[in-house]
């Protein structure tokens, strides 16, 4: 029905493949990136359906898999896929809370040829980080994982998701990377989508504290260089251009829910009028080529202004559509991260309120209890903060 | 008062000494107790440290270095004479210095730095030895607790310093080419102040100890400090020359270092006769579907074009730089050193960015 075909000029072929393996996760990060409501075991694909998936994968052009949850090792079939990955050729990269049975396939793991290991850490102090995280003895399990990661000759990153309850921490986490022997840190600063917007103001760090933490990053990048990779994400509600959302809406990433359900980003479901298409139904290829949420806001001809017009609507495609559905109540809006979008300066007082006062406790995420607080509205132009 | 020292058991030491004959049993103790005869500065002086003992040797002597204006300023204070405060707290100036950048303390971490390390890790001290701490802190708490005399006699170590600094500037330039006039900078001022803190001292002590009692006082005093120098040294041969026994949370090699230098001890830096290759989780693989190498890395891919793909298609863990860039000459009809210049530079900055290791 549709000429297009993946890798023509007009539509690239799919660099990464997120593979949400399982919701099931021991940590409860008030920041998950998984959906509030979250899929039960009951729903998850099995083994020859993932194998299927990642064939069409490779197929298609896909040359890393990201082997994420929830907790991929809760999969008893985790050493499975990944041997299927190493296969296919495709490039596996473990995303791992390192708790649980983590540590207890880690060899199989290696042999069945994983290429990666990405451990989150929640902080740097131990209290904290199981604080954070939401479980007793989170941290001597991540640290003897690492341990063994290194040992195995594993590449290592450290992943952490910076807010106001660890920004004090941002030093830490480096001397943390080295100490752990990572190659890599990611210092990522919370993106609030999913259960990051509902913990937004217990999350939210202030604007000192985000130069801050920049500051300690560029100098440890100069002091480290060679030896420690720093990847830097800014938190968007202090940026002055939004993040590419994954890429561009359905460019380089496609995103597979434990259900089988394709996103082309991991919040895409918050935006509820989106028709996804499952692996159960469609391949991928036509799935990434022609299901209605990967067409939705690919390229620019959705656009509004102040994108549609503007220079850098092929750098950063709009920013990310659930966030201008969030805060502008409009998928199809700018960013309002974007300083060009009219929400901008709401955005930023909104922050700097909330980064000011008390912080609420956590809301933890859980499987199958109701969100107990409310998400915060959108932002009005006119309304009064 | 109990002493805890060794003293002389002749009768001799019940003898008041004549101001000359205290000096030169004071200089006694030096020649046979002072640390220019410990096995470690042997190793020091001739060289026969390797850099990562030269190091810690530097790393644990900076907290020596770090605590020599606390304690001045402790003798300083219980100093009654304007006249005496007056030229000792030259010895705090000359330390501290009169701005940041300036003093014996700055001159130390220069030659920390000179030999690697990240000031802010030597500032810190965590990597000291417990046993360097331990003798250093009682120095200051000897020269609280001790009588004035007492305190000044335990500075007269720096009557034998002297030599042995200039044994040091000689020994080290000559045999360890890590080693730089400028990192030694430390050491070219001490040769002038040392004789003249010492004169002070060695003039303060001959006039006030006045006693058999005194005099002994002063001897115990000087030997204590010979000690504290000497077990700073044990400890350091002990831990990092042998047995090797480097006691908990003490630095290990490869820590504290500023980056190139932590580089050109792992990876980084990639020169002509290392042997390149590429760890576990980088992968060149021919992606079919985009018609092109590339080359697989954690949470990364790179877009290679051809002269990328031949240089990486040679680097096997086998041949070295000189090799690949010799076999890509005969290739191309090229000149090799041409070649190896490029190929030096695109293995560099793969090594940067952590997926190429040596």
């Amino acid at each position: 029905m549709n000429a297009i075909t993946p890798n023509t000029p007009s539509l690239p072929a799919p660099v990464g493949l997120l593979a949400e393996l399982t919701h099931r996760c021991p940590l409860r990060c008030p920041y998950c990136s998984n959906p509030l409501e979250l899929d039960r075991r009951s729903g998850e694909l099995d083994t020859a359906t993932w194998q299927r998936v990642l064939t069409e994968a490779a197929g298609l052009g896909v040359l890393h898999v990201h082997l994420s949850g929830g907790e991929p090792t809760a999969r008893n079939d985790i050493v499975e896929i990944t041997q299927t990955c190493a296969r296919l050729g495709l490039y596996s990269n473990l995303i791992t809370s390192g708790v649980g049975g983590a540590l207890a396939k880690l060899d199989a793991l290696y042999d069945a040829g994983l290429d990666h290991v990405q451990l989150s850490v929640q902080g740097v102090d131990a209290a904290n980080a199981e604080k954070i995280g939401g479980l007793k003895n989170a941290q001597p399990q991540k640290f003897a994982f690492a341990e063994r990661v290194t040992q195995l000759g594993l590449p290592l990153t450290l992943n952490s998701v910076i807010h106001r309850g660890n920004i004090h921490e941002v030093e830490g986490f480096i001397d943390l990377a080295v100490k752990l022997g990572a190659k890599r840190l990611e210092v990522a600063h919370t993106q609030y989508y999913g259960w990051a917007y509902v913990n937004r103001a217990a999350l939210m760090p202030d604007k000192a504290q985000v130069d801050q933490s920049i500051r300690i990053v560029e100098a440890a990048r100069e002091r480290l260089k060679g030896q420690l990779v720093i990847d830097l994400v800014v938190p968007d509600y202090y940026a002055k251009y939004p993040k590419a959302c994954a890429g561009g809406w359905g460019r380089k990433l496609m995103n597979v829910t434990p259900a089988g359900k394709v996103l082309p980003c991991h919040a895409a479901e918050t935006i509820k009028h989106l028709e996804f298409w499952y692996v159960s139904d469609h391949s991928l290829a036509d799935i990434w080529a022609n299901s209605p949420a990967f067409t939705a806001y690919r390229g620019t001809d959705w656009m509004k202004e102040p994108c549609r017009s503007c220079d850098r609507r092929e750098k950063d495609w709009g920013g990310c559509r659930c966030q201008a559905l969030a805060l502008a109540g409009d998928a199809a809006a700018t960013d309002p991260a974007c300083s060009l979008s009219p929400l901008h300066s709401k955005v930023r007082e909104l922050a700097k309120e909330e980064a000011a006062e008390t912080p609420p406790d956590y809301v933890y995420r859980t499987i199958g209890s109701n969100v107990d607080r409310a998400a915060p509205p959108p932002l009005k132009e006119d309304a009064p903060l | 008062m109990t002493a805890p020292f060794p003293t002389p058991k002749t009768d001799e030491s019940q003898r008041l000494l004549s101001p000359e004959e205290l000096e030169a049993a004071l200089r006694d103790i030096g020649a046979r107790r002072y640390h220019n005869l410990h096995p470690f500065h042997r190793l020091l002086h001739d060289g026969k440290l390797n850099k990562d003992q030269i190091r810690a040797w530097a790393l644990n002597r900076y907290y020596y270095q770090a605590m020599i204006p606390v304690k001045d300023a402790a003798v300083l204070a219980r100093m009654e004479d304007a006249s005496l405060r007056r030229v000792w707290r030259q010895r705090i100036v000359d330390h501290d210095g009169d701005a940041p950048g300036d003093g014996g303390i700055e001159r130390w971490l220069k030659l920390a730095e000179g030999v690697g390390f990240r000031r802010d890790y030597v500032e810190s001290t965590q990597g000291i030895l417990s046993a360097t701490r331990f003798s250093v802190d009682a120095y200051v708490h000897f020269v609280k607790e001790r009588s004035l005399l007492e305190a000044i006699a335990s500075s007269l170590t720096e009557m034998f310093s002297p030599t042995i600094i200039s044994e040091r500037v000689a020994g080290m330039l000559k045999n360890y080419d890590f080693i730089t006039k400028d990192t030694l900078a430390y050491f070219d001022k001490r040769l002038t102040q040392a004789p003249r803190d010492a004169e002070f001292a060695i003039d303060y002590v001959k006039q006030h100890a006045t006693t058999p009692e005194l005099q002994r006082q002063a001897m115990a005093a000087l030997t204590f400090k010979c000690n504290v120098l000497w077990t700073q040294l044990d400890a350091l041969y002990f831990s990092y020359v042998a047995p090797g026994m480097t006691p908990p949370d003490a630095w290990v090699p490869g820590t504290g270092l500023v980056a190139e230098v932590a580089q050109a001890a792992g990876t980084g830096t990639v020169r002509s006769a290392d042997v390149p290759r590429l760890p576990r989780g980088v992968r060149l693989r021919h992606d079919e579907v985009r018609g092109q190498h590339v080359l697989l890395a954690p949470e990364r891919t790179f877009d290679l074009d051809a002269n990328a793909v031949a240089v990486l298609s040679l680097v096997d863990g086998q041949r070295s730089v000189r090799d690949i860039a010799v076999k890509l000459a005969e290739t191309f009809a090229a000149d090799p050193d041409v070649i190896e210049a490029d190929v030096l530079a695109m293995l560099n900055d793969l090594a940067t960015k952590r997926v190429l290791e040596r």
